[in-house]
């Protein structure tokens, strides 16, 4: 603990500190139980040490991926939300994380990825401005591959003739479950009364981004608010634990001069770089295949004619 | 199901009585069922038994591709068919028998989100011992899991379901534990589920619940089952109450039904929790 934990994740958007529900998790953890992380916001996983968000990179255990991996380890330094909790508590922590990750999992995964009005106008749009040239052109359709695989893979290897049926079965579950989750936090301020627990994170992490987001197809959104409990839930939670982090990306102007002031010196060159060596090798293959030829002077003009009349007396012989 | 099918299904349900022929189909129970399917198989049946609906278990050696979900075990009841624990306990439902009707609405939510534990952790990781631990693999699964049919059939479909269950151990996440790390999930799972139960003889009240049936179908098939090693059942095993639980469950609902002897394990001998 000597020095501070590095933590990269995926930059903020939509009033919320970061997009993905993965980092949420992770950056809201640190919040509940005032973990000292050195918070680097990145829109390239590339950037990341271990190529993938969110990635602690610590001294005692080099990088970290997984956020279950991440919140345990940062359980082991002694930065534990769920020390108050009784051990039905801890159990029932168990079970609500399970349920969320079976039932809500998959469907927000479907709604930001999958659903085509959403992934084309909504989710590749924001990932397209907010990453840096050139992965912009290839990496959120490869994100959105993975993600298609992903859910496949979770849903059922089974009835895939039946698609539609198989996506209204699942909506419905995830709404069950959000209802589940609004009855289960009735009025009380966080899951197990007045302190925040590693649930909380969970969940906040999960609906926020729903919440927030601006979705043009939104069923599973439009359930969400009306589960009023739930909304204010996550709205208390943000402005009590990420207050300035909120405002801080309202639109993408703000975020893209960040990122951009930080990457510009090497946007810029790359550029300049890219159109020289372009140029070069335009002008060199003219050179070479004789299309421009220099005309300085006597010397410089006696140089490529000689050469010229020698091709052609050799071709002649 | 969409909303119209789902209440022409129900509606058929309701119209017609539990008929006395119900059957579940589930694999070969002697020389191919595994862990986890037996787990899911005996679940159902304890369910159906806490319901008081007669059901009679055949043994096929294709009922994973006679199910219309791919997955084992299926009921079929008059001319319908349903499969896996959560449509056939809303199919009961159809038919005017719950278990869980008398449970307000957080303790609703509460079964469901141990209902999804028990799948999300307990089962992942018996899938994950029978089909990514390779000296399981290598003696228990792969002879079972084949042996009805010919060489090389055995051999391919063996390894067909093994690529298929490690993508999706790829896909959540646990292609990268390792067999202690799962062990640990299995004992923080196990844990979980004893600090709820606590002393109290059914999960809910004093009457069985689906949750129940879904944990004591897992507990005692992880129990009652021979591997290469008995570090699993040692997991369960510390936890008294779990293992008081499931011999409740096994002397109210599986006592004199030796017929189908659907309590007696899969090993020959059907070494019980001592």
């Amino acid at each position: 603990m000597a020095a501070p934990m590095e933590l990269f994740c995926w930059a903020g958007g939509w009033g919320l500190p970061s997009v993905d529900p993965d980092c949420l998790a992770v950056l809201t953890y640190a919040r509940f139980t005032g973990a000292p992380l050195k918070v680097h916001k990145v829109t390239n996983p590339w950037r990341s040490p271990s190529g993938c968000l969110p990635a602690l990179k610590t001294e005692e255990e080099g990088v970290i991926s997984q956020m279950h991996q991440i919140i345990t380890h940062l359980r082991k330094q002694k930065y534990n939300a769920d020390y108050d909790l009784s051990a039905r508590q801890g159990a029932d922590t168990l079970a609500f994380v399970s349920l969320l990750e079976e039932k809500l999992l998959p469907v927000l995964i479907h709604t930001f990825w999958v659903d085509a009005k959403n992934y084309v106008e909504h989710t590749r749009k924001w990932y397209a401005e907010a990453m840096p040239f050139p992965l912009n052109f290839f990496l959120p359709n490869r994100m959105h591959k993975r993600q298609l695989q992903r859910l496949q893979l979770m849903w059922g290897d089974s009835c895939l003739e039946d698609e539609e049926e198989l996506e209204k079965e699942m909506y419905r579950e995830a709404l069950e479950c959000l209802t589940l989750l609004s009855q289960r936090l009735g009025d009380q301020k966080f899951f197990f009364g007045d302190s925040p627990a590693s649930l909380d994170a969970f969940v906040f992490s999960h609906l926020a981004p729903l919440l927030k987001a601006r979705l043009p197809n939104g069923k599973l959104q439009q359930h969400l608010k009306s589960l009023q409990n739930l909304c204010d839930y996550c709205t208390s939670i943000l402005s009590l634990y990420f207050p300035w982090d909120g405002g801080e990306w309202p639109g993408l102007e703000p975020p893209a001069e960040g990122t951009e002031s930080e990457e510009e010196p090497h946007k810029r060159r790359n550029q300049i770089l890219s159109v020289l060596v372009g140029l070069a090798a335009m002008i060199g293959y003219a050179f070479l295949s004789g299309i421009i030829s220099i005309q300085r002077g006597t010397p410089g003009a006696s140089g490529p004619r000689p050469i010229a009349l020698e091709e052609e007396e050799d071709e002649e012989e | 199901m969409s909303l119209v099918a789902e209440a022409f299904v129900s509606q058929i349900a309701a119209a017609e009585p539990w008929p006395e022929n119900a059957v579940l189909y589930q694999q070969l129970k002697e020389e191919q069922i595994l862990l986890s399917d037996n787990a899911s198989s005996l679940a159902v049946q304890a369910f159906l038994q806490m319901c008081n609906l007669p059901v009679q278990v055949v043994c096929r050696a294709n009922a994973e591709y006679m199910s219309p979900s791919g997955k084992v075990p299926f009921i079929r009841v008059g001319n319908q068919v349903v499969s896996e624990l959560g449509p056939i306990v809303q199919f009961v439902k159809a038919k005017g028998h719950s278990l869980s009707d008398g449970l307000d609405e957080v303790q609703k939510a509460e079964m469901k989100a141990y209902m999804e534990l028990v799948n999300n952790m307990l089962l992942t990781a018996e899938l994950y011992l029978q089909w990514c631990d390779s000296t399981t693999v290598e003696e228990i699964t792969h002879p079972r899991y084949g042996s009805p049919y010919p060489w090389p059939l055995n051999r391919i479909l063996a390894y067909q379901k093994q690529w298929e269950v490690r993508r999706k151990m790829k896909a959540i996440g646990w292609a990268g534990k390792s067999l202690e790390q799962v062990f640990d999930d299995v004992d923080q799972c196990c844990q979980a589920l004893s600090q709820r139960l606590g002393t109290q003889f059914y999960f809910f009240n004093k009457q069985p619940t689906e949750l129940d049936a879904l944990v004591f179908g897992h507990l005692f098939t992880i129990l009652t089952t021979q591997l290469t090693s008995d570090e699993l059942s040692e997991k369960v095993k510390n936890y008294s109450n779990l293992v008081t639980f499931c011999r409740r469950i096994e002397q109210q609902y599986f006592e004199g039904h030796d017929k189908d002897s659907s309590a007696s394990a899969r090993s020959s001998k059907g070494y019980l929790l001592s």
